[in-house]
């Protein structure tokens, strides 16, 4: 196993160098260079903007400069914010954190929304609860997540109105977080990440329920189930042991390259909630022109994402040992 | 065991056999979901055509003088309220009034009443810009400025709701579409180049392909945005997005072309081609490339929904269309404009939204009608 996870890592190097010479090239072709916004503004002094411009190389070729950005980030110098006047990286991280567990939450409820749908739609097949789950689900493909959040934000405040209830539906903390116990504050912040976690797997669930579905008739229809059944073995082993395992492995090979959709959605949902993750600051971020953090943010989450493909070999490997011999 | 062979020859067959479009087409028509999928979308579609027609507003009208920031939709009425009989069509005139208890402006319905007319002149349009016309479907006429049908209310700067919804399909349904067309052609050609020629350009774009699933695409399109100025033009924004939207979705059609023709270069028929002496373009364009056909059209109108949202998305997150045009997904946007709390005050903001469901379920109606049509497992 783990000289397969050592060759996966290997091979993803070339891919991350790529990414990376991606990035520089778009950023070079927008007009003026990473100085221009710092230039204008009078907050900037010009020895920081010679620093600036002796550490990032700018007065050099372009794949010297690149070289120079590469070799800052590989020391964790990600370049100064002008909007923020701080490293990039103080500021980005916790946002990325923020992201982060929006994201792990989504997933989990991703998963145990579309799993029991599916094993059911294929187990009890055609019945009338399978096509009442299919019928909602299909319609709720056609729902943009963030249109979801908004109907979704509609009904609550209506909710909220009438009984007075206090749920929360915005941000990441409440006002008096800071007085909190730790505990309290885990589970404020828990209350804050599950309705946009819960519409975002919500809204994302049609498609994956629909695979394992598929997947499971396929399955239990083959011979080792057969097999099995005529054996004796009961019928829960029958479904969860011997189909449920087979059939979710193009799945969880597929984690990986779930995981940028994932990053991609949490986005949506963060600017709807209002919530402080990677997407609401790279949308100022635009306006401002402020290119060392668009860059540092793409950089990083493109890192995290190989890195979670690595962690989806890792759980193919476990569920299917074929994989580790080859 | 000896075959015999049938007595006539098989010309006799053509009069009943079916090209595999053939096929597709009855296999289709059986299917009633997919063919209201296809009816409704050819419905949007003129109606987006027609657009500047049946919208009562021009694109960005709104009055300086008397603002309408969200205005309330103003329900239409036939009964005449004094006798009771059916009457003209009107709506009430709505005056504002800044209630001193919330700080809150409210509309409330004035007893003028606006007679709404059928044909009436308006707003100057060309429709495809070609064919002028100031004729519009229903308005207020011009007798009173300050009569207006709201049919979806107002938005921010007090434009007709309805109409910039009208407009905005315009831009919506085509600029997704456009997108899965153009990507199609990229992944096209792009897969066929590194299957064909093999080598160093195989390698790179293949490369190119996983860099560009590795980037998460949201973030991707934002870096790509802030490639051009903010204030670009805006007709220059809609190409702008829609080469974005091309250019990050080529890369799994282009991996699906070039193994299936890497699989297709070792037939017979391929052989047989060469052996003739047909050059390389013809081999590739006539014997290869059609195999993947079928593929291409389900992948096709399955990817059109992603993409329809997709753009809705970028214009909600405000990088898509820019003001005066607009999508449905950028008049989502003002959903959120002055907080959370607002929405309730103005839930109708949420109707574009509604049109989007239906559009990307009319795509998915068509497009899985399609991949059974052309499934040969699924043929009743």
């Amino acid at each position: 196993m783990i000289p397969f996870l050592l060759r996966r890592l290997v091979q993803s190097i070339p891919t991350l160098l790529l990414a990376s010479l991606l990035i520089f090239f778009v950023i070079q072709l927008a007009p003026g260079d990473f100085l221009t916004p710092a230039k204008l503004n009078p907050n900037i002094s010009s020895e920081q903007l010679a620093a600036l411009e002796r550490n990032f190389g700018l007065d050099r070729p372009a794949w010297q400069q690149y070289l120079f950005w590469m070799g800052n980030m590989f020391q964790g110098n990600f370049g100064l914010s002008f909007q923020y006047q701080q490293p990039v990286l103080d500021i980005i991280w916790p946002r990325i954190l923020n992201s982060l567990y929006l994201a792990l939450m989504s997933l989990i409820l991703f998963y145990s929304i579309a799993i029991p749908l599916g094993v059911y739609g294929a187990v009890r097949q055609n019945s009338p609860g399978d096509n009442a789950v299919n019928i909602v689900l299909y319609f709720l493909l056609g729902f943009p997540s963030f249109f979801l959040a908004l109907i979704v934000i509609y009904f609550i405040l209506q909710l909220r109105n009438a009984t007075g209830l206090d749920i929360p539906i915005g941000g990441m903390t409440s006002n008096n977080f800071e007085e909190l116990s730790p505990f309290g504050q885990l589970l404020d912040i828990l209350k804050h990440l599950i309705i946009p976690a819960l519409v975002l797997a919500i809204s994302d669930a049609a498609g994956l329920t629909r695979v394992i579905r598929g997947q499971m008739l396929e399955v239990m229809r083959s011979d080792y189930v057969r097999t099995a059944r005529a054996k004796g073995v009961s019928e829960h082993t029958a479904i969860w042991k011997h189909t449920f395992r087979n059939a979710i492995l193009p799945i969880v090979a597929g984690i990986g390259s779930l995981l940028p959709a994932l990053i991609s959605g949490v986005g949506f949902l963060e600017v709807v909630f209002a919530y402080p993750g990677i997407t609401p600051m790279l949308l100022t971020a635009i306006g401002t022109q402020d290119l060392y953090l668009i860059a540092g943010f793409t950089v990083i989450t493109t890192v995290l994402l190989i890195i979670g493909n690595v962690i989806s070999d890792i759980l193919l490997a476990v569920v299917d040992p074929r994989v580790k011999v080859s | 065991m000896t075959t015999t062979l049938p007595d006539r020859p098989l010309k006799s067959a053509p009069a009943r056999s079916q090209s595999q479009f053939g096929v597709a087409w009855s296999q289709f028509r059986k299917n009633r979901l997919a063919k209201i999928g296809g009816f409704m979308l050819i419905l949007l579609y003129t109606l987006a055509l027609f657009a500047p027609f049946i919208a009562p507003d021009g694109l960005s009208n709104y009055s300086t003088s008397n603002i309408t920031r969200f205005h309330p939709p103003t329900p239409i009425s036939i009964r005449d309220p004094q006798t009771g009989g059916l009457t003209r069509p009107f709506v009430y005139q709505y005056g504002q009034k800044l209630n001193m208890d919330t700080f809150v402006n409210e509309y409330k319905p004035t007893t003028t009443r606006c007679p709404i007319y059928f044909g009436v002149r308006g707003d100057e349009y060309r429709v495809l810009g070609l064919f002028p016309g100031t004729l519009h479907l229903f308005g207020t006429g011009t007798e009173n400025p300050n009569c207006k049908v709201y049919l979806f209310g107002g938005e921010a700067l007090g434009r007709d709701l309805f109409t910039r919804t009208i407009y905005a399909s315009q831009i919506s349904l085509t600029i997704g579409v456009g997108a899965v067309l153009i990507s199609t052609v990229i992944g096209l050609l792009m897969g066929a180049m590194a299957a064909f020629f093999g080598g160093v350009a195989d390698t790179l774009i293949m490369r190119l392909v996983e860099v560009l699933a590795a980037i998460p695409s949201l973030f991707l399109l934002i870096l790509l945005r802030s490639v051009f100025p903010q204030d670009i033009n805006p007709i220059f924004a809609l190409y702008m997005i829609l080469g974005l939207l091309a250019f990050i979705g080529w890369g799994g059609l282009a991996r699906v072309v070039r193994g299936q023709m890497l699989s297709v270069r070792e037939q017979d028929f391929v052989s047989a081609a060469q052996a003739l002496g047909a050059g390389n373009g013809r081999i590739m364009w006539r014997h290869m490339l059609p195999t993947m056909t079928t593929y291409i059209i389900v992948t096709l109108s399955l990817s059109i929904p992603g993409y329809i949202l997709l753009e809705s998305g970028l214009s909600f997150l405000g990088i898509g269309a820019v003001e005066p045009y607009v999508s449905w997904g950028g008049l989502l946007s003002q959903a959120q404009e002055g907080g959370f709390a607002s929405i309730t005050q103005r839930p109708w903001v949420l109707i574009p939204g509604f049109f989007i469901v239906f559009t990307v379920m009319c795509y998915q109606l068509l497009g899985d009608g399609l991949r059974d049509a052309f499934d040969p497992r699924k043929r009743q």
